[in-house]
C-alpha cells in the first residue's frame, strides 16, 4: 500500500524520483576525491553563513552617521549573542575572500579557465571583484576611525580615475564628500545590491559548470582501468559536509577566541596618524603608495583586464610560443607579488 | 575514504560544532551574569597594556587593583588608551616600547567621551582654572604667601630649605581645586606652560623653541613643575591646551560612576566657610534621606536615572548632572545647565548666559535679549524635570519663591548697599586699590564671600540653619557692627568732603525702611510681634 502522505505530496509536486535522482547524482570526476580539489564550494558555504549572519546584524544596524557606530557597539556589548553573529560575519567576511582567492589560484595553477571554460573563469573575477567591493562596504558600515578614512581615501581613489572618476565619486559617496547619504548607500549596496549579484553570478557559474561538466584531471599515481567518476549522493555530498563542518568549527573558534572588537568613532576632523583597509586590500593600497593616483589605478585596471581576458592570451602565448606552461611562471610572480605587497603593507606605519 | 568513515567523521564535526555552541551560551550565560552584578566580571588585559600591569602590579600594585575594578577594565580599556602620547606631545616620552603621557587630559577621555568632555568644556568647571588670576587667588599667593620665593630667616633644625615656596598655599590649596596651570621644568630653570607651547587645534605645540627647551631626567621623562603636579583640581590648564582633569570627580584609577554620584565626591571642594554646599545638603531632608537610604540609590546601575532607577533620595549628581525620567534620562557634564542664580558674585545674579555660556551682565534690555542665549528660567525648568519627579509643581514653585526672595533681600538690604559703601570708600580715596590691606576690606570680604553665601546657598538647597545662623545672621551682624562702623570710622578719620561724602552714603542707606530701626530704635517692635504671636496662636511666645 503506498504512503498516503507520499502520494498527496507526489500528486503535488510531480517530480519523478527517478528524475531527482539523476539530478542530483551527477556522476563526479574522481579527482575530486582529492578533497583540496572540492573547495570551490567553500566560498558558497560561507556566503550563506554571510547571509544568515548579516540578516541577524541588520535587525539592529542603523546606517545613519549618528547612530551607526553606537548601533555596532549595542550588538557587540549588548544584544543577546551580538558579539559572536558579528564576529562570525566579520570572520566569515575574512575567510570567504580567502577561500575565493585560493580557489581562484587553484583553477588558475591547474589551468581549468582554458577553453572551453573562458565565460566561467570570468564570471569567476565578476564574483571576486564583487566580494572584494562587499568586504569594502562592510568595514565601512562600523563606522569607526578606520573604517570611515578608509571609505573617504577609497572614495578619494576612485576619483583619481581619468573621465570617470569624479563620477564613480559622487556615486560611491552620494554627493562631493562624505555625508549623510553616504552610510545608507554602503548598506544597500552590501546588504542588497552585491548580495544578490554574488547569488545570479553563483547560480551562472554553478549552472555552466553543470552544462561543461567539471574539469577531469588524471594523476600519475592512478592506475589505467579504475573508475572514472563517483556519484554525488552520498559520497561529494559527505565531502562537502565535511568541509562545511570544519568551516563552522573554525568560524566558531575565531569568533570566540578573536571576537570583533570596536575601534574608536569615526571623527571627520581627526585623520588619523596611520589609515590602512582591510588586509584584502593591502596589495591594492601598496600600490598606490608607489605609484601616484591616475597611474596606479590605470596600472591596476590594466591587470584586472588581464587577469579577466587571461584565458585568451595564454591561448595565443600557447599557439604562438613554446611556452606552453607560462601561466604558472605568470602566476607564481603574480602570487609573489601579491604576498610581496601585502606583508609590505602590514609592516609598514606609513 | 569509505562512506561509512565520512559519516563517522561527519558526526565528529557536528558534536565538535555543537559543543562550539554550547561553549558560546555559556560565555553568553557568564556576560550577562558579570552585566547583572551576580559574577565578578572577567578582566582581559588588552595586548598594548599588558607590560603596564605587569610592572606596576609589582610597583604599584594599588592602580592595577583599582583598574581591575573599573568599567574601562571590563570594557577591554588599558593603560596604553588612556596614555598613549602623540611624538609630538610636548610631555610625552618612551617608556618601555610605549611612547607615552603622564597627565591625561579631557582631549584624551574625549576619543571616546566626546560629548561629556564637549559639555564639560562649556561649563564653569571647565573654567575653574580662571581663578589664577581672582581675588582669591592673591589672598593666596600674595597675602598668605608671596609671588617672590625668600630665603628662610632661622634654621629648621633636622631640614634644610634652600627657599621659602611663596605659592605653598595657592599649590596646595586653591590649584587642588581650581586646578594648576600644568608645567613642564625647562632647561634655563624657568617653567612652560601651555602659553609656551601655544598649542593648536590638536593640541600639538606651535612654538617648537618652547619644546627644544624642555628638561628631561635621565630617562629622557619631560620632568613635570612639583608646582603644578600632581593636581587634579577640575580646571586645570593642560599642556594641549584643554582644561580640566575628568578625574577631579571619576578618580584614577577605577573611575567609578558609583563615586561620582556621591555627594562626598562633591565635598572635596564643595565645603568650607564660603562655599558649604556639601554641609548645607547633609542639613537638607535630601541629605538626610541620603544617608537613610543611600542603600536603595542603586549606586552602580549601568543607567542611573531618577524615577526610573532609583528614587529614595537625590545625591548632589542627581538635581546638577544626572538624567531622570522627565528629560529622557539625559545626563549632562555642565552643572550650570540647571542653575537659575549664580550665587558666587557679591551680588547675585540671574543665570542668563550668552552663546559662550558667559553670564550677561548687560543692563539694557533690549541689548541683554540680543545676548542671551539660554535663559534663568530654561535652566531652572531643567531642574524643576528633576524637582517634580517627587514634589508637585505647586510646591517646586513655592519652593522657588522662597529661594528668590531670600536671594533678593541679601541683595537689596545688604550685598548692594556693602558694595555701594565700599565703592564710596575707593572713590573718595579713603582705601587703596591693593585688597585686604584695610580691615573693612577683610569684612567686606567675609560678608559676601563667606556669610552673604552660606546664607543664598542655605536658602538655595533648603537648609534652614545655614540660611540664617550662619548665614543671613552673621550677614547682619557683619554689616551693622562691623562694615558701618568702620565705615563711619574712615569717614570721621578722613574728615573733610570726603569724609562727608562717605558718611552721606551710609546715611542714606541706613534712612532706608529695612534700615531705619538701626539708628532710630525699634521700639515696640518686640511687643508688636508678642502681640501677632498671642492671636495666632493664644498663648505668648518665649
Amino acid at each position: 500500500m503506498a504512503n498516503p502522505v507520499a502520494a498527496w505530496i507526489g500528486d503535488r509536486l510531480p517530480v519523478s524520483g527517478e528524475g531527482l535522482k539523476e539530478l542530483t547524482n551527477e556522476p563526479v570526476p574522481y579527482h575530486l576525491k582529492r578533497w583540496w580539489f572540492a573547495l570551490g564550494g567553500t566560498p558558497a558555504y560561507l556566503f550563506i553563513v554571510q547571509i544568515v549572519t548579516g540578516i541577524l546584524l541588520a535587525f539592529y544596524y542603523e546606517a545613519a552617521p549618528a547612530t551607526a557606530y553606537q548601533s555596532v557597539d549595542y550588538i557587540t556589548h549588548e544584544a543577546a549573542f551580538g558579539w559572536y553573529i558579528r564576529s562570525l560575519h566579520k570572520w566569515g567576511a575574512t575567510l570567504m575572500i580567502a577561500a575565493v582567492i585560493l580557489h581562484q589560484m587553484r583553477v588558475f595553477f591547474t589551468g581549468a579557465y582554458r577553453a572551453p571554460r573562458e565565460i566561467n573563469w570570468m564570471v569567476g573575477m565578476c564574483l571576486l571583484i564583487c566580494t572584494l567591493m562587499t568586504g569594502f562596504t562592510g568595514y565601512s558600515l562600523v563606522f569607526e576611525q578606520l573604517s570611515f578614512w578608509g571609505a573617504t581615501v577609497g572614495a578619494n581613489i576612485a576619483d583619481s580615475t581619468p573621465i570617470v572618476g569624479g563620477f564613480l565619486k559622487r556615486m560611491m559617496l552620494g554627493g562631493d564628500t562624505y555625508n549623510q547619504a553616504t552610510l545608507s548607500r554602503f548598506y544597500i549596496i552590501h546588504a542588497a545590491i552585491l548580495p544578490v549579484t554574488i547569488m545570479l553570478l553563483v547560480v551562472v557559474h554553478i549552472t555552466i559548470i553543470r552544462l561543461q561538466g567539471v574539469t577531469e584531471f588524471k594523476f600519475e599515481d592512478e592506475r589505467e582501468g579504475e573508475q572514472k567518476t563517483f556519484n554525488f549522493f552520498p559520497d561529494h555530498l559527505y565531502t562537502e559536509l565535511m568541509i562545511g563542518l570544519v568551516l563552522m568549527v573554525l568560524l566558531s573558534a575565531l569568533a570566540t577566541i578573536f571576537p570583533a572588537t570596536m575601534g574608536p568613532a569615526a571623527d571627520p576632523l581627526t585623520t588619523p596618524d596611520v589609515i590602512k583597509p582591510e588586509w584584502f586590500f593591502y596589495v591594492a593600497f601598496r600600490w598606490l603608495k608607489l605609484f601616484s593616483g591616475t597611474t596606479a589605478i590605470l596600472t591596476m585596471g590594466f591587470i584586472v583586464f588581464v587577469m579577466f581576458a587571461w584565458p585568451f592570451i595564454d591561448e595565443q602565448i600557447r599557439k604562438r610560443t613554446r611556452f606552453q606552461e607560462a601561466s604558472v611562471w605568470v602566476g607564481v610572480l603574480g602570487v609573489i607579488a601579491i604576498i610581496g605587497l601585502t606583508v609590505w603593507e602590514a609592516i609598514a606605519r606609513h | 575514504m569509505k562512506l561509512e568513515t565520512k559519516r563517522f567523521i561527519i558526526a565528529g564535526l557536528g558534536g565538535l560544532f555543537l559543543l562550539s555552541l554550547v561553549l558560546v551560551q555559556w560565555m553568553e550565560t557568564a556576560r550577562r551574569a558579570e552585566e547583572a552584578g551576580l559574577r565578578e566580571p572577567h578582566i582581559a588585559v588588552p595586548a598594548s597594556s599588558e607590560q603596564c600591569v605587569s610592572c606596576h602590579t609589582e610597583q604599584n600594585p594599588g592602580i592595577v587593583t583599582h583598574w581591575t575594578g573599573s568599567t574601562h577594565a571590563e570594557k577591554g580599556v588599558g593603560c596604553y588608551d588612556c596614555h598613549e602620547a602623540m611624538e609630538r606631545d610636548p610631555d610625552g616620552f618612551q617608556h618601555e616600547g610605549y611612547f607615552i603621557a603622564t597627565v591625561v587630559t579631557p582631549r584624551d577621555c574625549a576619543r571616546c567621551h566626546d560629548a561629556e568632555a564637549e559639555e564639560f568644556a562649556q561649563s564653569h568647571h571647565a573654567a575653574g582654572g580662571n581663578i589664577l588670576a581672582s581675588l582669591d587667588n592673591f589672598l593666596a599667593e600674595t597675602v598668605e604667601g608671596s609671588r617672590i620665593d625668600f630665603s628662610p630667616h632661622s634654621p629648621a633644625p633636622g631640614r634644610n630649605f634652600g627657599l621659602v615656596n611663596g605659592l605653598a598655599s595657592a599649590n596646595s590649596g586653591c590649584k587642588q581645586c581650581h586646578g594648576a596651570k600644568v608645567a613642564l621644568v625647562a632647561t634655563d630653570g624657568s617653567v612652560l606652560t601651555v602659553d609656551d607651547f601655544a598649542p593648536d587645534e590638536n593640541g600639538f605645540p606651535t612654538n617648537m623653541d618652547a619644546v627644544a627647551l624642555i628638561a628631561k631626567d635621565e630617562n629622557g621623562k619631560p620632568m613635570m613643575d612639583s608646582d603644578s603636579w600632581p593636581n587634579t583640581g577640575i580646571g586645570r590648564l593642560n599642556l594641549d591646551g584643554s582644561r580640566g582633569s575628568c578625574s577631579a570627580c571619576h578618580s584614577r584609577h577605577d573611575f567609578s560612576p558609583r563615586r561620582a554620584r556621591q555627594p562626598e565626591n562633591c565635598g572635596k571642594c564643595h565645603l568650607g566657610p564660603d562655599h558649604p554646599q556639601k554641609e548645607v545638603y547633609e542639613e537638607s531632608k535630601h541629605g538626610i534621606a541620603y544617608r537613610d537610604l543611600k542603600d536603595e540609590l542603586d549606586l552602580d546601575a549601568e543607567e542611573w536615572i531618577l524615577g526610573e532607577t532609583y528614587a529614595a533620595a537625590p545625591t548632589c549628581a542627581t538635581c546638577h548632572m544626572s538624567g531622570n525620567i522627565r528629560n529622557g534620562g539625559r545626563i549632562t557634564h555642565d552643572p550650570g545647565e540647571r542653575i537659575s542664580w549664580t550665587n558666587r558674585p557679591p551680588v547675585s545674579l540671574a543665570m542668563d548666559t550668552d552663546i559662550n555660556h558667559s553670564i550677561v551682565t548687560e543692563t539694557d534690555p533690549e541689548t541683554r535679549r540680543s545676548l542671551i542665549h539660554d535663559t534663568w528660567q530654561q535652566k531652572r525648568d531643567r531642574m524643576k524635570n528633576v524637582c517634580t519627579n517627587c514634589h508637585t509643581d505647586s510646591y517646586v514653585n513655592s519652593f522657588y519663591d522662597q529661594y528668590d526672595a531670600l536671594v533678593n533681600l541679601y541683595n537689596e538690604k545688604f550685598a548692594k548697599p556693602g558694595q555701594l559703601i565700599m565703592a564710596a570708600l575707593a572713590d573718595n580715596g579713603l582705601r587703596t586699590s591693593t585688597q585686604f590691606d584695610e580691615e573693612i576690606e577683610w569684612t567686606w570680604f567675609y560678608l559676601w564671600h563667606h556669610e552673604g553665601r552660606r546664607a543664598r546657598h542655605g536658602a538655595s538647597m533648603m537648609a534652614p540653619d545655614y540660611t540664617h545662623w550662619h548665614g543671613m545672621y552673621e550677614v547682619a551682624e557683619r554689616f551693622y557692627m562691623e562694615l558701618i562702623p568702620q565705615a563711619r570710622e574712615m569717614a570721621d578719620h578722613a574728615g573733610g568732603g570726603a569724609g562727608a561724602a562717605v558718611h552721606q552714603v551710609v546715611n542714606d542707606i541706613l534712612a532706608r525702611p529695612e534700615h531705619i530701626w538701626f539708628e532710630e530704635g525699634a521700639e515696640g517692635a518686640a511687643e508688636l510681634i508678642r502681640q501677632q504671636m498671642q492671636d495666632r496662636y493664644g498663648r505668648t511666645g518665649n
